[in-house]
């Protein structure tokens, strides 16, 4: 934790956020020197385009699992949201701002109906948000369908507050970039400094020793599915904004690559310990690898088998310090 | 007569088609240490989960101070005065030591910002600090330490220094001396003294009886949900508390070995 102060390298490596933190800049290191590219400013800009997109998702992620439940309806979500509402600009002719504030509330009521069913009925988040993933897929597809629709291409204010983009010296700089770092520092603040932050850990290290204590677990909880949701949809609506397209099936595979992200990062996937700072690590390390594993030349087909061998050496790693920490 | 903290009547509870609680009615007056008896399964731990808010009973009345209460949360029995260690662990094991004292009552700055309200670091740490201190365990113990690090008996006394802060009118004891050494234990005991000294009202569950006799004023027995008994420990003895427990007269019984 961050008011921890323990001096001295060796100490600050089991500490999971700083040891994904030092990993980071290993693999970021061999990329780089494996090919030059890695580090241009065009696959820079590249890498930091499509990172906001997965990593806000993350950021409630991490808040979630750190409470003990985790959300796998979030990349259908992503996918969802952006089709509604331009479903609803293109042929019902709503203005994109209220089309927008419908798909909020769309986002508000998937997390209401995933956190109730899991609090008040006591159904585990894996199988209620594993039914969510595919009543919402399916939803997408259905009034699509299936087939990808125009998003909006017109200059606005939503476009530009989004996924507006402009440059700074040869780097292209996405708005969303800067949406990811407020959020960060939010999610960071929120789970690190706040009260609410203490509850959320508590929750999911001890429910029941957080509730005797008068903490409100299953309305935070709740909550915080309605946040993860908002975040995937409005990651979903920066997406399609960016590449003018929302696709029913957009977001395929998204869950798992942000569990991915905040586990990768040092999150405890049991609840407990969670760290904003590991999952900003972890988002940056999986879309690095994922560049750069098809930047060295990695067949595009085989490079899942990558990917899922580093996160699993990842885990491996984190659960080798968190043995030795606890035995030193 | 001293004036009643705690006065139940009638309590009832069921889980599904265990019941639970059935009759239970007793009350804990002023300063005094009530011990709450019963072998396993007699419905201690539901009874004192019922008065800390833990579950709703089904029916029945509890009043404190003399008034008939709605006890519906762990925050409105705890806003009643009364402060519960109960027997399953009741800290966070990854949080720190300062963290679980406070947790659900952090010290804040700019509180207006309810929930969201930062922790006042500064303070946590110097109330975890005294805390500690008053408890004797600041010397062998890091406020920053997670729980989890922590020996059972640690938890136990950090689980008892977290009630003592409050300075609870009433203090529920489950079974706290628990997998306790030998100090340990006689420091939960000394602790039930010094905080009757203090005023406080106690209501200590325990499976030893020895214990009882050294710190409690009455005895209040159940036996399958139900009080069947409720004496004064002064001028009674662990045979017939024993027989008690266990439904039978030991002392009718011809002597063993
Ligand atoms: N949450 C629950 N769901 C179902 N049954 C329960 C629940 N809690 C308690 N019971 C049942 O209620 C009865 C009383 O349990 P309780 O924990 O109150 O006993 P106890 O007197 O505290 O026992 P011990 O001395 O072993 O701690 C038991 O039969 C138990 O199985
Ligand atoms: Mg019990």
């Amino acid at each position: 934790m961050s008011d921890t102060p323990k001096p001295g390298l060796a100490a600050l490596i089991k500490v999971p956020q700083y040891a994904s933190l030092v990993l980071l800049v290993i693999v970021l290191g061999t990329f780089a020197a494996l090919n030059g590219d890695f580090l241009s400013p065009l696959n820079v800009s590249n890498m930091l385009a499509f990172l906001p997109e997965l990593g806000i998702i993350a950021l409630g992620m991490t808040l979630l699992l750190t409470a003990g439940e985790f959300d796998l309806s979030v990349g259908a979500t992503f996918g969802l949201v952006p089709v509604v509402v331009m479903l609803l600009v293109q042929n019902a002719g709503v203005d994109l701002g209220l089309a927008l504030v419908i798909g909020l509330a769309i986002c508000v009521l998937i997390g209401l109906i995933n956190g109730l069913i899991v609090t008040k009925i006591g159904i585990s988040s894996f199988l209620v948000t594993l039914s969510m993933l595919m009543i919402i897929r399916g939803a997408a597809l259905y009034i699509t369908q299936g087939f990808p629709l125009a998003s909006w291409d017109q200059p606005g204010i939503f476009v530009t507050l989004l996924a507006g983009d402009f440059y700074i010296g040869p780097f292209r700089v996405y708005a969303s970039i800067f949406w990811f770092a407020v959020l960060s520092g939010l999610a960071g603040y929120l789970l690190n400094r706040a009260k609410i932050g203490n509850w959320i850990s508590a929750i999911g290290s001890n429910r029941n020793a957080a509730v005797a204590r008068g903490v409100p677990a299953d309305k935070v909880k709740v909550w915080l599915f309605v946040l993860t949701s908002v975040l995937a949809g409005l990651a979903g609506m920066i997406s399609a904004f960016r590449i003018s397209t929302a696709s029913p099936v957009a977001g395929t595979g998204y869950e798992l690559e942000v569990i991915a992200m905040v586990v990768v990062g040092g999150t405890a996937l049991n609840g407990g310990r969670g760290t904003i700072l590991g999952t900003v690590v972890g988002a940056l390390m999986l879309r690095g690898i994922r560049n750069g594993i098809v930047l060295i030349g990695v067949p595009g087909l085989a490079y899942n088998i990558f990917v899922g061998a580093v996160i699993l050496g990842m885990l491996m790693l984190h659960a080798a310090l968190q043995n030795s920490g606890r035995k030193g | 007569m001293t004036k009643d903290i705690l006065r139940i009547s009638n309590l009832r509870k069921s889980f599904g088609s265990v019941t639970a609680l059935k009759n239970a009615s007793f009350s804990v007056g002023e300063g005094e240490v009530v011990a709450l008896l019963g072998d396993n399964g007699a419905g201690k731990s539901t009874l004192i989960k019922v008065i800390s808010g833990v579950y709703r009973a089904d029916s029945g009345e509890i009043a404190v101070n003399g008034a008939v209460v709605d006890i519906r949360s762990t925050r409105d029995a705890m806003a009643l005065g009364i402060e519960t260690i109960h027997q399953d662990s009741s800290l966070a094991p990854d949080l720190s030591i300062a963290r679980n004292l406070f947790l659900g009552r952090e010290p804040v700055t700019m509180g207006w910002l309810g929930p969201f309200a930062p922790i006042n670091q500064v303070e946590l740490r110097e109330a975890a600090r005294t805390l500690m201190q008053r408890v004797g365990i600041s010397k062998r113990l890091n406020a920053d330490a997670p729980v989890s690090t922590l020996s059972g008996g640690e938890r136990q006394s950090i689980a008892i220094s977290r009630a003592m802060q409050f300075a609870a009118k009433l203090i529920i004891l489950d079974e706290p001396t628990n997998n306790l050494g030998v100090e340990e234990t006689h420091g939960v005991l000394r602790f039930v003294r010094e905080m009757k000294a203090a005023g406080h009202s106690i209501l200590f569950i325990t499976h030893n009886i020895h214990h009882v006799f050294q710190v409690a004023d009455r005895a209040v027995i159940m036996r399958r949900g139900e009080v069947v008994a409720d004496l004064p420990l002064a001028g009674s003895d662990v045979l017939k508390v024993e027989g008690l427990i266990m439904g039978v007269d030991l002392k009718a019984e011809p002597a063993h070995g």
